[in-house]
């Protein structure tokens, strides 16, 4: 069995007052899945292919999320008649610009002895192919590229021409368009299945950077570095420490927290004046800048997302916030305090906002999201035939509070909503867009409640309560753990889940060793057999 | 009736648009009809999914009455079709029976599946387990058309034309401009002019030829349900492969096909509120030059998804919130539903505005009209909302409404649909949805 190389993270654990045995968890993977490459994935990967100037038409083959993230919807999805036609633009629009005069040095390294070059156009698609397909080609598919490649430059007359072509065809091949996972026989351990070394390469880049691999992982990958716990450890270091770390752990928080809704989100803007169309992106830079100083900067504990007084806003939401903007342009830190009545995550527009209806507040919403996001709860749908609505705000019922009253008394609906309305009633003081009010309809608005017991009187609190609720760290353990696989898990993984709540915990809840363990956790490594 | 000069369309089309090359014209691709096509004979038969979200109010909804002609009547939801009662047929009383697990999403998979939800969809996913039916219809008479299906939707979503039980998708485009350049481009043939040959697009060919053997190479390692997405990726790459092909063949003529205006940019919301009247008229004056121009004679069109929180004009709140919120006798959820019809019937009469033969284009379609839900707030499923436009070619009844005693399955009026595109199924639908007998009292 390969042994869990947590020796770094169990390092820093040590000094933790009482850290937890993490023992070697039993593993039953599922078996190896396509991942098409989510849009994101496809610009970053080109972008770095050939160059951030590259312009990359739209749209593309739209993502889709399952299990809570796009890294997991990719398993399922595939790729339309409608979305073939657009990969196809799109392949010929990047490599037209690829092979223009002032770019095709880069990536052709062989002066062509006549416009027909054979050798020095299976040359370059050797070199190119291994970067875009994120493995060597094998000699037919140099061969085959390389035939379509003469052909067109025999016809239309240049080596450019041809090597267009070559490129726009390895573009739209599901060996790029699909990140072909599929294992192989482990020898160390007979009847079971690992990831190849560049395989590795292409799980560990995505998941950290969620770009293609770099030349170094490449590299590493063709060592055969990537076989063994030391060497994807310290390739996992390597990218972690790399800004660009930065902005793969922003795809992943804007994946959990659904952040990439917010360029939908539609408000009344006749109820909401502090409403515009670009609030959506400054509330979702707020809440990624918070999560990225705290992760990387500060390397503190995930929990302080509830709690931290820290934020990061621009006159936007600081008119929102009530608060004194910092900078003039973009973005600057405020320290909140209680008088600001809200801090962390929760009191942020982004959650507030994206968890609420077009034109009011929604304790459900707000609560749902805690209970299944950051706590992951479950909460089955609704019971069919249930007369869902809402009295209208009257003289005995003229706050929210009291007109979801039925949905916590009502034996139908309390099992479910108890579990939610509670946690959202919390967050009662923000309006639809996340603005703070102590008066709803006139009346005093009520934010005391209590999270599975532990009570609360008002958002600031709450902050508190949730920060200590144990359902915290093993929820962002199991979320990362899926994003990383890009599945949900099977039961076989329940262990490696455990092991990986258990690290993250000896840390101190710092995310990174719990980044590195899952890098060299064996349910990221291993792959069950395929059914054919 | 729409007049345009063809001439002019075809200088202001064919101007500089490739090389063109006169070939001898190769009929038998288009089923021998080319020269049927020109005097409105053997016109294709075309279906249709005009689709909205959360359904309807029932007893504001069921016309009054049952059987054909002045035997029954529009009730208040449907008033918007009354001018256009002739060429409908309205289902009552039906049930999608494969359960109720995922609020909007069951009822979906179950009106255009037959089937239950895959059992990956988690309580918010939805993932059908098997194709949807304007998938299963564009498979035999979507084969020999540039398009196998197209689909549109006033609203941005992911649509539910369904390939396979994957939860491979179909979307929509939502966008009348991009809608436009992805039909009329500079590949679009006028039936009955001449062909285009560019050099560029057999090497395109040859590069599809490749992907499609990467595809080959892969396949044979991936596991089983891999597989059949990698089929589906396949399948589109053919696909592409063949519409290419085309282009080298002459079109046959179709007297009602014109080249549409090209539409301008999206209209912007309005105060958070989009115009969807604006949206979905400019794109279906797009889709029925599509459907006219024989580009495709398939369709979904997502009016509005599933669970969608659209700000309609004039009311307090989301459509989803107020189905669910709204008190009493919901004034607002019955307004919205009102105006999605009044969007059906501009559609439909879009659609009849095309003289095509003897008829319209609407008397050659079936267009299934139905939604998620039946009543939103408790998101029932049984007394289906279902209306049918046009009688597909003389196949299904007009003006007539059955109404269901028995709670039968939804499913029968799917074979029935799926039967009068000519496919001749003995069954539809899966598991406790499925049927082998198709809804005879609607059928001609």
């Amino acid at each position: 069995m390969v042994a869990l190389a947590t020796s770094g993270c169990m390092a820093k654990g040590a000094s933790a007052p009482a850290p937890i045995d993490v023992p070697d968890p039993t593993v039953d993977p599922a078996e190896p899945v396509l991942h098409r490459l989510t849009a994101a994935q496809y610009r970053n990967s080109v972008h770095d292919l050939f160059g951030e100037d590259i312009v990359i038409p739209g749209p593309l083959e739209p993502d889709s999320a399952l299990g809570g993230l796009i890294a997991t919807g990719a398993s399922k999805v595939t790729i339309s008649s409608w979305g073939v036609e657009q990969y196809e633009r799109a392949a010929y629009e990047i490599a037209a610009q690829a092979m223009a005069e002032e770019n095709r040095g880069k990536f052709i390294s062989c002066t062509p002895a006549a416009a027909v070059d054979e050798n020095c156009a299976g040359q370059t698609i050797s070199e190119l192919g291994r970067k875009i397909w994120r493995r060597p080609l094998d000699p037919e598919e140099v061969a085959s590229l390389t035939a379509i490649s003469s052909t067109v430059t025999r016809a239309l007359g240049t080596f450019e021409a041809g090597m267009e072509f070559a490129v726009a065809s390895m573009l739209q091949s599901p060996n790029f368009l699909f990140r072909v996972e599929l294992g192989e026989p482990d020898p160390a351990n007979s009847g079971a299945r690992r990831y190849s070394s560049y395989e590795m390469a292409t799980r560990l880049s995505y998941f950290f950077w969620n770009t293609t691999p770099d030349s170094t992982l490449l590299a590493a990958a063709e060592s055969g570095a990537l076989l063994e716990s030391e060497g994807i450890a310290a390739e996992a270091r390597r990218l972690l420490d790399s800004p660009r770390a930065r902005a793969g752990m922003r795809n992943f928080f804007s994946e959990m927290f659904e952040l990439y809704l917010l360029d939908e989100m539609v408000k009344d803007p006749t109820l909401f004046t502090h409403f515009s169309a670009e609030l959506g992106e400054s509330a979702r830079e707020e809440t990624l800048n918070m999560l990225e100083r705290l992760v990387f900067d500060d390397q503190g504990d995930y929990r302080d997302i509830f709690t931290t007084n820290r934020t990061y806003v621009d006159r936007r939401l600081a008119a929102i916030y009530n608060v004194r903007a910092a900078s003039r342009e973009g973005f600057g830190e405020v320290m909140l305090t209680e008088n600001d009545h809200r801090r962390g995550l929760l009191g942020h527009v982004s959650v507030l906002a994206l968890n609420a209806h077009s034109v009011s507040s929604s304790a459900t919403l707000r609560g749902k999201f805690v209970r299944t996001v950051l706590l992951c709860g479950e909460i089955p749908p609704p019971p069919v035939n249930v007369n869902t609505a809402l009295p209208e705000p009257s003289g005995t019922a003229v706050t929210l509070r009291d007109r979801v009253k039925e949905h916590l008394t009502n034996p139908n609906c309390a099992t479910c909503h108890l579990a939610m309305d509670p946690i959202g009633l919390g967050l009662e003081n923000f309006d639809g867009i996340g603005r703070f009010r102590e008066k709803e309809f006139g009346a005093m608005i009520d934010a005391s409640s209590d999270v599975d017991g532990e009570e609360f009187t008002n958002a600031w609190e709450l902050g508190a309560v949730l920060r200590d609720h144990p359902d915290v760290p093993r929820c962002l353990a199991r979320t990362l753990y899926r994003y990383a696989i890009g599945n949900v898990e099977v039961p076989g993984e329940q262990e490696q889940i455990d092991s990986l709540a258990a690290v993250f915990a000896n840390s101190k809840y710092r995310v990174r060793p719990l980044l590195e363990a899952i890098a060299v956790s064996k349910g990221f490594r291993r792959a069950k057999e395929p059914q054919l | 009736m729409i007049k345009l000069s063809r001439r002019t369309v075809l200088k202001g089309i064919l101007g500089g648009a490739g090389v063109t090359v006169g070939l001898p014209a190769l009929e038998a691709m288009y089923n021998g009809n080319a020269t049927a096509l020109a005097d409105g004979t053997g016109l294709p038969k075309r279906f249709g999914i005009f689709y909205w979200g959360n359904g309807v109010i029932p007893e504001k909804w069921v016309p009054n009455g049952t059987g054909s002609g002045d035997a029954w009547t529009l009730n208040e939801q449907m008033m918007p079709l009354e001018s256009l009662k002739e060429h409908l047929t309205v289902v009552s009383g039906m049930a999608v029976l494969t359960g109720n697990v995922i609020p909007h999403g069951s009822g979906a998979a179950g009106i255009l599946s037959g089937a239950a939800m895959s059992e990956r969809a988690g309580p918010e996913d939805f993932i059908f387990s098997r194709p949807s039916i304007d998938q299963i219809i564009a498979q035999e008479i979507g084969k020999d058309t540039r398009f196998k299906s197209l689909e549109t939707g006033a609203r941005p979503s992911q649509g539910l034309s369904y390939n396979n039980g994957t939860g491979s998708v179909n979307p929509p485009e939502s966008s009348p401009i991009r809608l436009f350049r992805r039909i009329f481009n500079e590949e679009f043939v006028m039936p009955g002019a001449e062909p285009i040959l560019n050099p560029k697009i057999a090497f395109r060919r040859s590069v599809l030829d490749a992907v499609m053997n990467d595809s080959n190479r892969l396949r044979a390692k991936l596991s089983a349900s891999d597989k059949v997405r990698l089929d589906q990726h396949f399948d589109g790459v053919r696909a592409l492969e063949q519409r290419l092909e085309r282009l080298s063949l002459n079109p046959p003529s179709l007297a009602a096909c014109v080249m549409p205006a090209q539409p301008g940019e999206d209209p912007p919301d309005v105060e958070g509120r989009p115009q969807l009247h604006e949206i979905q008229s400019a794109i279906t004056d797009v889709l029925r030059m599509a459907l006219a121009c024989d580009q495709t004679r398939v369709f979904s069109n997502y009016f509005s998804y599933p669970v969608n929180n659209v700000l309609y004009p004039g009311v307090s709140a989301g459509h989803h919130q107020l189905t669910h919120d709204e008190p009493g006798e919901q004034p607002q959820v019955n307004m919205i539903v009102k105006q999605i019809m009044t969007e059906l019937a501009f559609f439909l009469n879009q659609l009849k505005e095309v003289e095509e033969g003897d008829g319209t284009l609407l008397d050659s379609c079936a267009i299934l009209c139905t939604s998620d839900v039946c009543f939103g707030r408790t998101h029932t499923i049984d007394n289906y909302p279902i209306i049918i436009a046009g009688s597909g070619g003389g196949e299904l009844k007009q003006n007539y409404h059955y109404k269901s005693v028995s709670n039968e399955s939804v499913g029968k009026v799917s074979l029935s649909l799926v039967n009068a595109m000519g496919l001749n199924h003995a069954e539809f639908g899966a598991g406790e949805g499925r049927v082998t007998q198709s809804l005879s009292e609607i059928e001609v």
